[in-house]
């Protein structure tokens, strides 16, 4: 049971962390590269 | 301070300017993918290796790919070592001691630890992970979590080099390239040179040897009985020693095969593998600066960062070498029998935890060199330093390890700060600020800060819980007052600096430490590294405007001046004042005759 859970830890730290670059993408406005 | 202890001090560090600028431009025609002289032997398997993984070596990613990349690759590998620590025990390979199945909160740090590049142990290596472990579960991380960094690193120098380009590289290409052409060549022949110096390399069961003086222990067990017993054995631990260690200072991981780490004889017998170990965790971040100047075609630049780092370093050795130099006030002079005060036969100064073949000189210079970096090895205990030697292992990690830095971490953390100083530069002349030709705008400044706010939030953060509770967070602890809160403080700088050292007094092998260490670990690193690769992304897509009278120039004194004073005040105004609760109060109640169990 632990093992499962750790293992699904894991996963969920990492799907956060691919949200998490899709949100720095999303901050990025237009018209910021003169 | 002695004239030999500099004496040393100044040879390991002309060393590494020496070493600096063939391996940086040896490291800017790999990543360029340009003819070098090992292309004829690793060219075909690097090839192979595209040709099974089914790897587009040709095809360019975003930053966005490059960072999802970087994360499929580094979850995978998390999972695979935990999964090979779970299942040591069953697995019929290289597991000579019969070693159990690591318990899963530890596994679970400790896949994270090695992951991150950090390399934190809360355990006894030795005693605890088989040699197929070692070699196929962590080792490995030591290759991949160091080429991760490295291909970081360059992606954000392709950002600042490139031209209206929406594509910063490919990071399989580039994960490949660093393991095949830097880091496996360099460890193979470092390892070697160990093995001569007699650092072990075998497979064989651990050795029981007869003592030839038996020794008498005497215990008290958890009931309060006393008990005497005579050991007449001892258990010889051994096993693929220096084939680990090369590749755990090459690539700034730390992990130590022991859990004495570089202070135990079969990791580092001698002054000469002392000197090797410090060497080689400086080489290649020192080598990356001239990578730097190379790539985006200043190298006045790359040697203006290398400036900057060496001038931090000279600062974090002098201080520690001269704090542990002192006697402790505390033992000095006890019952007119404790000398500590430097003599002809003696250097003085404070030697608990250190090894006396390394001396103090030696263990100052190692302790500043492997917080410089986010090596974390280490060859003396730095919870036995004097309080003001201590906090120059925290200072350095607090400053975000670009002091060198490790490897590729350290190049992006440093020109993050660069970033950050030349919009200062910029605000301070009234214009827009601009970085080698590239205006420094919004979406830049904002992913720097979130680069270097996570780092605190995830330290401050869970430090203040620890320190806060008593069942979980001060039971741990070996000392309390201002001591404990460092050793709690330094717990959780190290996992989010992805360094892995430890102040020894802390016993972190708990549920609550092991699970919130590995949180920190993975915040402290991939949390830091998106925002990084989206400045590198942004940076990319600019266009690269021709210099003027206006321009700041970094390639100066001034600049270098300008990168060390945003660095330090950063730093201090971050952490100066959990640093005056910890090692700053107890230095001075040290001096006034107080110290805490």
């Amino acid at each position: 049971m632990s093992d499962l859970i750790f293992l699904a830890a894991s996963i969920f730290f990492f799907l956060v962390a691919v949200l998490y670059l899709n949100g720095c993408q999303s901050l990025k406005g237009g018209g910021d590269n003169a | 301070m002695t004239p030999n202890g500099w004496l040393q001090i100044a040879v390991f560090f002309a060393l590494v300017l020496l070493a600096a600028k063939p391996l940086g431009l040896y490291m800017a025609r790999v990543y360029e993918r340009q003819k070098t002289f090992l292309d004829p032997v690793l060219g075909p398997i690097e090839r192979l290796l595209y040709r099974i993984t089914g790897v587009n070596a040709e095809a360019e990613m975003r930053w966005t790919e490059y960072g999802v990349s970087m994360l499929i690759f580094s979850c995978s590998t998390l999972l695979l070592t935990y999964i090979i620590e779970r299942l040591q025990q069953a697995i019929p390979l290289w597991n000579p001691q019969h070693l159990a199945a690591v318990e899963p909160y530890l596994a679970w740090n400790t896949a994270a630890s090695f992951t991150t590049n950090t390399n934190w142990q809360s355990y006894v290596p030795e005693s605890t992970m088989s040699y197929l472990t070692q070699m196929v579960g962590l080792a490995t991380h030591n290759f991949w979590s160091a080429a991760t960094g490295m291909a970081l690193a360059i992606a954000l120098i392709r950002g600042i080099a490139r031209r209206e380009s929406k594509t910063l590289g490919n990071f399989w290409v580039d994960l490949t390239r660093g393991t095949l052409w830097v880091l496996l060549p360099i460890s193979i022949f470092y390892a070697l040179g160990l093995v001569s110096q007699g650092v072990v390399q075998n497979l064989k069961p651990y050795d029981t040897v007869t003592l030839v003086e038996p020794q008498t222990v005497t215990a008290t067990g958890s009931d309060g009985k006393t008990t005497t017993t005579t050991v007449t054995t001892q258990t010889i631990a051994q096993g693929p020693v220096a084939s680990q260690e090369a590749i755990k200072m090459l690539g700034t991981n730390g992990g130590g095969f022991f859990n004495a780490n570089s202070s135990h004889p079969f990791e580092n017998p001698t002054p000469l593998t002392n000197l090797m170990q410090m060497f080689s965790i400086f080489l290649i971040p020192a080598g990356l600066t001239v990578t730097l100047g190379k790539m985006v075609r200043s190298p006045g630049h790359g040697w203006a960062v290398f400036a900057a780092m060496s001038v931090l370093w000279l600062a974090g050795v002098a201080t520690c070498y001269w704090a542990e130099s002192q006697p402790n006030p505390l033992l000095h002079g006890v019952n007119q029998q404790v000398v500590q005060m430097g003599a002809v036969q003696s250097p003085g100064g404070n030697m608990e935890g250190k090894e006396v073949r390394f001396g103090i000189a030696n263990s100052a210079l190692f302790a500043t060199v492997t917080t410089d970096t986010s090596c974390g090895a280490v060859n003396s205990m730095h919870d036995s330093f004097m309080p003001l030697g201590g906090m120059i292992p925290l200072v350095n990690i607090h400053l975000g390890e670009i002091i060198f830095g490790g490897v590729g971490s350290g190049m992006f953390g440093m020109l993050i700060f660069v970033i950050l100083t030349v919009f200062i530069a910029g605000l301070m002349v009234g214009r827009t600020p601009e970085y080698l030709g590239k205006k420094i705008q919004a979406f830049d400044v904002q992913m720097s800060m979130l680069y270097f706010l996570i780092f605190p939030v995830v330290i401050l953060g869970f430090s203040a819980v620890a320190v806060s509770s008593t069942s979980f967070g001060t039971s741990s602890l070996s000392n309390h007052g201002p001591h404990g809160l460092s050793q709690i403080l330094y717990a959780y700088t190290s996992a989010a600096g992805n360094n892995g050292s430890a102040f020894a007094g802390l016993n972190a092998n708990t549920h609550w430490y092991n699970a919130t260490l590995a949180i920190t670990m993975l915040a402290g690193r991939f949390l830091m590294i998106v925002p990084m690769l989206a400045v590198a992304g942004n940076l990319a897509q600019k266009k690269i405007a021709p210099p003027t009278l206006g321009t700041f120039p970094v390639n100066t004194p001034l600049f270098t001046t300008l990168l060390v004073g945003v660095i330090v005040i950063v730093g201090a105004l971050t952490f100066f004042p959990v640093l005056s609760l910890g090692p700053i109060l107890e230095h001075l109640l040290l001096r006034s005759g107080i110290s805490f169990t």
